[in-house]
């Protein structure tokens, strides 16, 4: 195991950060949510934000939360498609395919919320699943899970989350394919 | 801007650099120390700052003695108010993803081709955990002829060549593959040992043939070519081999019977040229042994289908030609010797390969 400063992590991988932040920004505006400062990227800590009001409203706390989680993973799937074939199966030397295989994993990597994405929700996730809130019974186990992520990026936990959903996504997809 | 007068030590300043605990006012070294007395009783000692609704939250803008309009739980000047009401995504962010987008479509139609060759690859895959070796060669050589440095899609093409017995197919793609260099996988030591098993047969097959050429070895050439065909049981030509190899020893032994019942049975098998040369070889030799006129007549009904399967195929002609001097020998004189006796007799010792 190695260590890398997160700025340097955060430069070569600012793909990711930028669509983790739209992201954000989509959810809050598809809530309409009041939005007092976006920053897409920057290096320092963290490496980007939104600002965003605070709601009572758990549905769109949990998708202005979770919803870069989402998106990237979702992007990621869809880039890392375009470059599986050639660049993991076919082993052939293709730069295009190679440039959407680093913005896939890029984007994978940043899926996960950040600690205060997850506190936010944290905080009205477990009354609401008192209340029989099934998004929010439905949400407590993968809160716990994306914590865990989180801390686990220490040892590359989103990198290799990246690479699962780049590489397992189209495998997949592919193999559902030839079965059609 | 609103102002505010702590209610300890008097100090008066703008709203926002105060706090309220208790319902009072307070400055901020007034409230800390009003704090500490209250925890210290026991107390929460909590205190919250106070808000100039005056002032916009956003850009500072000073609105004088007129509260502003909160906008989620903010004061807000007209103009921020609607701005973070509906907070524009940026012109670069914009541009950037139709970017990426049409990008990422021109990629996936530049590549299609290897989407057709990995979705021909995966069918390939499927078929031989199906074990339908032969039907999976075509889909996985499409593959392979656009990915041939692919590890995983030529030691798929090799193995169902090499289980359909198939084994040129999968040496020209092995070889084809990085000058023949894997790396090392499970996938690879299973393709390998087959390659090995299919070149030992091979190597075996060879080695029958050169002792089939020579004189008094028929039976050994046999059942060596048995032992090649046991080997590597996927090379259907192997065991065909073995059928022509036995009939060469049955003949060498002179047990015509099990001649012509070996030619007959690979006359039905595969009607050609050669089998049918083996079948009037065969019916010659019992006409020689019996002088029963049907085997004659018989044996030059099948010399006339050898000639006419072996039309338009120069070898197929050319080894018709020696090989049905000597059956028509045979028929004639009723005396049966091996080729090379016959070519000592007729062709001056000039001995030809099969």
């Amino acid at each position: 195991m190695f260590f890398i400063p997160g700025f340097v992590i955060a430069i070569v991988t600012f793909p990711g950060v930028i669509v983790h932040e739209a992201a954000h920004l989509f959810f809050c505006r598809w809530f309409k949510l009041s939005v007092y400062d976006v920053c897409f990227f920057r290096v320092g800590n963290p490496s980007g934000y939104v600002l965003h009001e605070k709601t009572e409203n758990f549905t769109a706390m949990f998708f202005v939360s979770l919803g870069p989680f989402f998106v990237n993973t979702l992007l990621c799937v869809l880039f890392c498609t375009g470059a599986f074939l050639p660049v993991w199966e076919l082993k052939v030397e293709d730069p295009v395919a190679y440039f959407f295989y680093w913005l896939g994993l890029s984007i994978g990597m940043h899926a996960f919320p950040s600690t205060g994405d997850l506190s936010n929700l944290w905080e009205l996730a477990p009354g609401r699943a008192k209340r029989g809130n099934l998004l929010a019974i439905v949400s407590l186990p993968l809160i716990g899970i994306l914590v865990i992520l989180n801390f686990a990026r220490v040892v590359w936990a989103d990198l290799g989350y990246g690479i699962a959903v780049g590489v397992l996504g189209p495998i997949a997809l592919f193999r559902a394919l030839a079965r059609g | 801007m609103r102002l505010g007068e702590c209610n300890t030590c008097g100090m008066k300043s703008h709203i926002r650099s105060f706090y309220q605990m208790d319902g009072k006012t307070y400055c901020e070294p007034c409230v800390w120390a009003r704090a500490r007395e209250a925890k210290a009783r026991g107390e929460s000692g909590e205190y919250v700052a106070l808000s100039d609704h005056t002032i916009c939250a956003r850009c500072g803008l000073d609105n004088g003695t007129t509260d502003l309009q909160l906008v989620g739980n903010l004061p807000m000047c007209p103009a921020c108010g609607g701005l973070v009401q509906s907070f524009p995504y940026p012109h670069w962010l914009k541009m950037a993803m139709l970017g990426l987008m049409l990008l990422l479509v021109a990629a996936l139609i530049y590549d299609r081709k290897y989407f057709h060759a990995g979705r021909e690859m995966y069918v390939g895959e499927r078929l031989i955990e199906q074990h339908k070796y032969a039907e999976a060669i075509p889909f996985l050589q499409q593959t392979v002829d656009v990915a041939p440095n692919s590890d995983k899609a030529v030691l798929l093409l090799a193995k169902a060549a090499l289980l359909a017995g198939r084994p040129a197919i999968a040496d020209k793609a092995l070889h084809g593959h990085d000058g023949g260099h894997f790396e090392t996988s499970d996938e690879f030591t299973e393709v390998q040992g087959m390659w090995n098993r299919a070149v030992k047969a091979f190597d075996e097959a060879d080695a029958a043939g050169k002792l089939a050429l020579q004189e008094g070895k028929a039976a050994e050439a046999a059942r060596m070519i048995h032992e090649a065909a046991a080997e590597y049981p996927e090379a259907g030509g192997l065991a065909v081999a073995a059928e022509a190899y036995d009939a060469g020893a049955a003949f060498e032994r002179k047990d015509y019977d099990s001649f012509a019942r070996i030619a007959e049975q690979r006359w039905r098998a595969a009607p050609d040229a050669e089998t049918a040369s083996m079948l009037a070889s065969a019916l010659a030799c019992k006409y020689a042994m019996t002088s029963d006129p049907s085997y004659r007549q018989r044996s030059e009904e099948m010399l006339a289908k050898a000639r006419d399967l072996s039309k338009g195929d120069a070898a197929a002609e050319k080894s018709f030609e020696e090989y049905s001097e000597r059956i028509l020998y045979r028929l004639n004189s009723k005396q049966i010797i091996d080729k090379g006796e016959y070519d000592r007799r007729f062709r001056g010792g000039k001995v030809e390969t099969k």
